[in-house]
Order: C-alpha cells, then structure tokens, then sequence
C-alpha cells in the first residue's frame, strides 16, 4: 500500500484522485483505535505483573492517547466542516444539534464520552467497593463501550472512505477498513479472556465463545471490505497484533509490587499465544467467492459458520496440546508466563486442561451450542457487514 | 440471610479467604509506640474502609538519627516470600523526623507491616500487625450523582440519535435526501435502540445493586457469641459461647494466646458504667468459654471478649448479659451444670465511676491509696496524642509499677454507646499475638501456598525483631499512643500493677470535633 496522509484542511471525504492518500481523520481514529487496544493489552500485562495501578501508568495514558484522540480529532472535523466546511463538504455529513459530521465520528465523539463518564465513576466505585475487585464492572463496562465505539467509529470512517473511494484510494480505504476489523478482533479476543484461557482448550465452553465472537467479525468482514481476502486480512492483523504482544511484553524486565505473589517474576507478563482464527478465516475467504449471489444469507450463515467452527476445532484442539506441551515452553510461545496472583497450586500452573464439562454428553451438547452460535454470530456479521458496505457518510 | 449463608457468601467473595478484621470495635487504626533497632518510633497506620484499598501510614522516629524509612506489607497467608518489595516513606516537608507512605492492602486479613529505618544510627526494623477487612460502604456526593446521571443521560440520547442517524442517512449518497422509506426505518430504529438502551439501563441497575448487596453482605461483622451467667454452683460463672458458623465450620484458624490467655474479657456495667471486670475465661471445648464472675454488683453487662487466631487476625466479641444478686439462683442454660471454675489470678474488677469530671487534669484514687493522674490538652477526635498518665504513691512520691499481664500497662477505652472500645497497650493498640504469630509464621515458613503452617511457639527463643520491653523499665507513668476516633464521651479504665496489686483508675473523657474536619461525628 501506498498512502499519504493527507493534511488537515483537505476535503473530509474521498474523491477522485492521482494518488492514495488517507484522509488525516481517518488516519487518526485509526491510531486511536490502535493506541486504545495497545493500552489495554499493556495494561492486562500491567495488572498480571506489576499489580499496583495508578491514573497515570503508561499503560493507561496509551489509553487516554486513544481515547483523547479519536474525540478531538472528531470533533475538530465537525467543528470545520461546522464553521470552515463548504456546502459540499457539509452534504457528505451527517448533521447533529447544529453541527455536520461523519456518522463514524459521532460514534467516536461518543465513544470519548463514555470513557470520559467511566473514569469519575470507576475511581468511586473503587473508593466504595476496592480496587478493581472485578473485571468486570458497571464503570468498567462503559468504559468498554467507549472503546468499543471508538473503535467502531474507526471502522466505519474507514469503511466509509472505502465505499466513496475510486481509482488509487480504494485498495488502502479497503486495507485499512481491514485494520480496523482486526483492531475490533483483538478487542473482542480481549473481552472474552476468561473464556479464552489455555486450560479451557478441550472444553466446550471455549467453543461456544469462540463461535460467539469471531464469526460476527469475520462475516462482516467478507460483506464489507472490498479485498479479495478480507477475513484472512483482519485475522492475520489480529495474530499479528497478538504476537507483536507476546514476543514484545517479556522483553521488559518487571517484578510484582503488590502482594500477595504466587509467581516469580521477572519481566512483563505478556498474553496467550492467539487463537489460530487465521486457518477457519482463510477457508471462509475460500468458499465466500464461491457462494452463489443470489443464495439466502441464512443458508450462507449456515455454511460459514459451521465451516469456521469445524475447522477452528480442527485446529485449536490438537494446538491446545501441542502449547500444554514442554516443546511450547519458549519465548516464541510464551506458555511460560502466569500472572503473579496465579497459586500454584492451580491446573494451569501444572499444564493441565480445566474439564468443564461434567461429560461427554454435556460436552456435545456444549459443541450443538457452539454451531448454532457460530451461525447466528455469522449471520449477524453478514447483515452488519451489508449494512457497512453501504455506508457513504 | 442465615449466619451461615451469610459467611458462605463472604467465604466466597473473599476466594475461600477468612474475613479478618482489627481486634476492636468503632477503631479500626492501628498505633504503635517502638523501637526500630536503634531508633525509637511512633507508626499510625490509618486502614482504608475497603479492601483491596491503600492504607496511609506515618512513621515519626522519635529518637536516633534516621535519613530513610521503608514500609512493607505482608500478608500472612503468604509471608515475606510472597509480598512485594519495600516502598520507601516519604520525609514530609519541614518535619525530617516524620515519613509517610501508602501500604496496598489486596486481601481482608492480617498483615505485619516491616518497616525499617537506616540512619547515622544504623539500620533497625519493627514489626507492627495490621487487619485489613471492609467495613463500610461510601455513599455517592449529590453533586457526583448528578454529574454521573447527566452524563449517562447524554450517552443514552446520543446513542438513540446515532442509532437514527445511521439508519436515515448513513447510506445516503452525499448532497442527497433521505427518502421517506429511510426516515421510516429510522424512526423504528431509534424506538428499538431507545428500548434497548433502557433495557441496559436497567439491567445495569440490577447489576450494581446485586454487587452492592453482596458488598454489604460481606461487610466485617464479629463472629456472634451467645453468653450467659449460672448462679447455681455459688459463685457466678460467665458462660461464652462461638455461636456463629464461621466458627464452627472449622474453616478458621484456630486461637492463638494473648499474654498467655486464649480470651481478654470485659465487662461493663449498664447504663451507668459503674462495674468494670477483666477476667480470662478458659476454653471448656472449641466453642465455649467459661470463667467464675468476681462479685460483681448485679445488673446488666457488656461483655468485649478479645481473641487472636493463629492468622494473626484479632476481633472483639460482644453480647449482654445479667449477672445476678449474689446468692440468687438463675435458670439452667443446659443440661450439665457449670462446674466450679478457678479464678484467673490476672481477673481484676473494680466497682465504681471516674472521681473527676472531664478536664484538663484528672486524677483518679487508686485501692491501695495511691492516685493516677492524667494531664491533657482539649481532646479532638482523630488527632494522634498518646494517653499519658502518672501514678503517685500514698506518700506522695513516684510510685514504682510492675508489669501486669506482660505489659507496664492496660487501658479499656469504651464510648458512652459502647460504638467504640480499643484494648490499648503502652506499645500500641494491636495486639502482641498477632506479632508473634506472624513472626513464626516466617519461621515455619512452608511455601507460598494458600495457607501457612507457623513454627512451635518457643517462649526461650528471642525474638526477631528488636522490640520495646516496657516491663523491663521500671516507671511512674505510662503511655498509650492513640486517637479517638470519634467525637463523643468516653470512659477509660487504666490497669497497673503496684506491690503486688492491680488497681485500676477510671477517667471519663469529652472528645470534641476536629474543626479541620478529622473524626467523623454521629
């Protein structure tokens, strides 16, 4: 790809032009998706290493960067095209109270609000129930709202310049609505740790989540973008992004200052190897070019997520073994590293899998639940992703 | 919600972690008076109402010259091994003898707080016993809420509005209409995202007020005692016993002794507080306590019975109870009659109110003719000043004290609605058994698991720690380094020994409001 960015007074939407340029607010939301999803892998890092948190950690000033980002970058483009826009700049925005901007932007502006909102409500929830005694918590969730819609006004400020874009624009506007797909994967992954986790592998639980949160993206992915293969696009930046992480992370060195501590410690503790989406991804790319125009999105919906789900266990299943192993016990895999607060008196501490469920027959029941979810999950990304591709503004 | 189910839900919360919490009622801070090494120090550790949540503790090095001071916290389920390094105090402007810092408290429980000074003098350490355990909730400001409530209402209209945005002109090609058919779909899309945004809201409502009634729920409460006293045998003997489920589900550690007694117990008389007692009860079985009464006058008592567990967590129990007329006979509690119980050398009891109202000089008679002063300044709720009282001989001159129970000294502070009482020492208002617990805890040190197993109590081993040995000091006057914690009217019973007898003086004192604002009033 090659692309400029183009500079702050140019027009806000895409025409026709000599070379590719991005436009410098879609450049923005970008960086602050990306700054937000980095700062909170770091600070996951932060709370399994370190422990002790404060306002101003790295960590969480990545996440202010991101967040601070997308609202004034936003808002300086409505305020323009408000004050400083011509009747044509104005005519491909969307008018809120008075004043013109993207539907991308919007979401974004409300985005920073919500992480706004979260922070004066987390530090009370902390001064009356303690310290991030949850993960998930009422502030903490419209914190994640925030984020997610940041991340989603990206996408759509992407998506947008995508679908208005012609000649040279349209292969990075098309690359980088990629990104923003994978950025969202990465903070869907995240989201859904808890199920995620190594130990979980061989139960049917993680196949449910899975069948729950990839597919959406993944669908919407193949309906939206204009790649020739959009989903393994957006699941090779999501490993890519994982990776960077794992491989990044335990280069510094850190020990733990709060206790109680379980673990010996010596640099950052970075997160799971990813999930190898990438392999079901590259076959959804596959069998979509092949899917006759006019078929019904359900039968669609049917054939892709089972296919994503059967290859994903075909894969993941023999992997989760392979990582349980002594030979993933290396820098490249990172199997090594447990938070500090993890007793070691745990299974996955001893490398061993959680059974989750009671039997075999609960498990395939878990397995019937999965596939219904990865169709639903499929189906919901196909409309979303139509939706999307049809977005001007 | 039953007992059980109620420490069922705290057990859980707490990740199998025992609830533990300051071995007082109404004064959840912790004061010490100190030697580190070669320096002499005084620590306020100020716990935070919640957990995890950061305590601030200030460390004045009363004597010796000392340029650093670390703070550590640890835990006693996982020992030094498993707690974070030192974080250094700080030097507050303009006093170089006064250093402060934060200690992070994760988990409810006991904690020994190593601090260590190095200086011109050396390096020492002390060894002061922190709990940690919730005890409140913190209400939300008015102006908070409604910042928050106007917020949450901008996100929710902005959000309906998007919702109609995108749907009316997020596909419109620009410097075109949105058609009719748009506008239409719109319209039926912000109804639907209007209905799914107060289906969150109040999905979200449940969800804080579930967590908050769990919270509650696992608020620190004493393990519930019911007791008794049985006239039948002759003398009267107090009954205590662990009623509450934590306790007899033998999910605790078990108790571990305080000056060589398993239970401090007190009792006081009601209303007037007229009657004061400090008997030791003696373990019958695992959940009972019985003792022989002093004859104490009839009437209605408070009792406050301090216990230790071997975690090191000390609480207060508390019930009433009537003891009868001397002579009068009570019904039966149970089936098998107490049996005769030998009096406690160390049981003292003392019948009577304070001599001197309130006041800048207070003196107290003492039964052996001896008096018992304590001067003051104005007493102000939360400002730290130690209780300093002297004792004069009936011959006028500096009288010599013993140490009574392994200490110079025992004061019982109680507030007029018995909201507040401290068992207070002249090292400090924790007590030594936590300490020592914790001390051969890291002796008996099997790992960093889930529990710990502390090594055999040995009385000839010295300890690790060099610490302040008041009884090998004689003295005339004796200190108790404290803060009340609350504005209010207090009675303080002061116990030492003189020639072979306790005597105790009885005080009353009026604490006022800290015009600043420190102490919290009713």
């Amino acid at each position: 790809m090659e692309a400029t960015v183009r500079p702050l007074g140019a027009p806000l939407a895409a025409e026709a032009s000599p070379a590719a340029a991005v436009p410098w607010h879609v450049a923005a939301v970008l960086f602050a998706s990306t700054c937000v999803v980095a700062g909170i892998t770091w600070d996951i890092s932060w709370h399994s290493t370190i422990g002790r948190d404060s306002f101003w950690n790295p960590a969480h000033v990545t996440e202010y960067v991101g967040g601070l980002v997308a609202g004034l970058s936003c808002g300086w483009v409505a305020l323009r095209a408000t004050f400083a826009g011509t009747p044509a700049d104005r005519a491909r925005l969307i008018r809120f109270w008075g004043f013109h901007g993207p539907l991308g932007g919007w979401i974004c502006i409300w985005g920073t609000f919500a992480m706004l909102t979260s922070a004066p409500f987390d530090n009370w929830w902390h001064n009356a129930y303690g310290l991030d005694v949850q993960i998930l918590s009422p502030p903490h969730t419209v914190l994640a709202l925030g984020i997610l819609a940041i991340q989603f006004g990206a996408l759509v400020m992407a998506l947008a310049w995508q679908n208005n874009a012609t000649g040279h624009d349209a292969r990075p506007a098309a690359l980088l609505s990629a990104y923003a797909f994978g950025i969202m994967l990465l903070m869907a992954a995240i989201m859904g740790t808890e199920h995620f986790f190594r130990s979980f592998m061989h139960s049917s639980d993680f196949y449910r989540s899975a069948a729950l949160v990839f597919p959406v993206f993944l669908a919407a992915a193949l309906r939206s973008t204009t790649l020739r293969w959009p989903a393994t696009t957006v699941a090779a930046v999501y490993t890519l992004g994982r990776l960077l992480a794992v491989w990044i992370l335990p280069l510094f060195p850190a020990t733990p200052r709060l206790g109680p501590i379980y673990q010996d410690i010596t640099h950052m503790v970075p997160p799971d190897f990813p999930l190898l989406v990438l392999v079901p991804a590259i076959a959804l790319d596959l069998l979509f070019r092949r899917t006759p125009p006019r078929r019904s999105d359900w039968i669609n919906a049917v054939v892709l997520g089972l296919v994503f789900l059967g290859i994903f266990l075909a894969v993941q299943w023999p992997f989760a073994d392979f990582l349980m192993s002594p030979s993933a016990r290396n820098r490249f895999f990172a199997t090594t590293n447990f938070p500090y607060f993890l007793p070691k008196t745990t299974r996955s501490y001893h490398y061993l899998f959680v059974a989750r469920d009671p039997d075999r027959a609960a498990f395939l029941r878990g397995l019937g639940l999965a596939a219904l979810f990865a169709v639903l999950s499929t189906r919901l990304g196909l409309a979303w992703g139509a939706w999307m591709r049809a977005v001007r503004r | 919600m039953s007992p059980r189910a109620r420490h069922l839900a705290a057990l859980a919360a707490a990740g199998a972690a025992v609830v533990a919490f300051s071995g007082h009622i109404g004064s959840p801070n912790t004061f010490f008076d100190g030697d580190a090494g070669p320096y002499r120090i005084h620590v306020v550790v100020q716990v935070p109402p919640v957990v995890p949540g950061l305590a601030e503790i200030t460390v004045r090095v009363l004597a010796g010259r000392a340029d650093a001071v670390t703070v550590r916290p640890i835990f006693w389920r996982t020992g030094e091994r498993g707690s974070p390094p030192a974080d250094p105090a700080r030097p507050v402007p303009g006093d170089p003898r006064l250093f402060t810092g934060q200690l992070w408290l994760m988990e409810a429980g006991t904690y020994n707080v190593r601090i260590d000074v190095r200086g011109a003098d050396g390096a020492g350490a002390a060894l002061v016993p922190v709990t940690a355990a919730a005890t409140r909730r913190l209400a939300m400001q008015a102006p908070l809420g409604w910042l928050l409530a106007a917020l949450g209402a901008f996100l929710a209209v902005g959000l309906v509005w998007i919702v109609g945005a995108a749907v009316r002109e997020g596909g419109v090609p620009a410097g075109e209409a949105p058609d009719p058919r748009r506008r239409a779909r719109a319209r039926v899309a912000m109804l639907a995202a209007a209905g799914a945004v107060a289906l969150a809201l109040t999905g979200g409502r449940a969800w804080w007020n579930r967590v908050d009634a769990a919270y509650r729920r696992n608020l620190y409460r004493p393990l519930a005692v019911r007791a008794h006293v049985d006239a039948r045998a002759g003398a009267p003997t107090l009954t205590v016993a662990i009623a509450d489920s934590a306790w007899t589900s033998g999910r605790m550690t078990p108790l571990t002794t305080e000056h060589g007694k398993l239970m401090h117990l007190f009792l006081v008389r009601l209303p007037a507080r007229d009657a004061f007692a400090h008997v030791h009860p003696e373990p019958v079985d695992s959940t009972t306590f019985r003792v022989r009464l002093p004859p104490l006058p009839a009437g209605r008592y408070r009792i406050l019975a301090d216990i230790v567990h071997e975690s090191g967590f000390a609480e207060t129990l508390t019930d009433i109870v009537e003891v009868p007329a001397p002579g009068a006979a009570t019904a039966p509690h149970d089936a098998a009659a107490a049996p005769p119980t030998a009096t406690d050398p160390d049981d003292t009891w003392h019948v009577g109110g304070a001599d001197s109202p309130p006041g800048a000089l207070q003196t107290a008679r003492l039964e052996d003719g001896s008096t018992i002063a304590w001067r003051h300044p104005p007493l102000v709720a939360g400002r730290d000043a130690a209780l300093r009282f002297t004792v004069t001989g009936p011959d006028g001159r500096p009288a010599t004290l013993e140490p009574y129970i392994g200490m110079l000294g025992h004061a019982a502070v109680l507030r007029d609605d018995d909201s507040v009482f401290v068992h207070l020492h002249p090292m400090g208002s924790f007590a030594m058994a936590s300490r020592e617990t914790l001390q051969r805890r890291e002796r008996g040190d099997t790992g960093t698991g889930r529990w710990f197993r502390p090594a055999p109590a040995d009385p000839g081993a010295a300890p690790p720690m060099a610490h302040h040995a008041p009884a090998a000091r004689p003295a005339s006057a004796i200190e108790f380094p404290f803060a009340f914690p609350r504005p209010g009217d207090y009675r303080i019973w002061v116990q030492v020994k003189r020639a072979g007898h306790v005597l105790t003086g009885v005080f009353d004192a009026h604490v006022g409001a800290d015009p600043r604002g420190g102490g919290r009033a009713d």
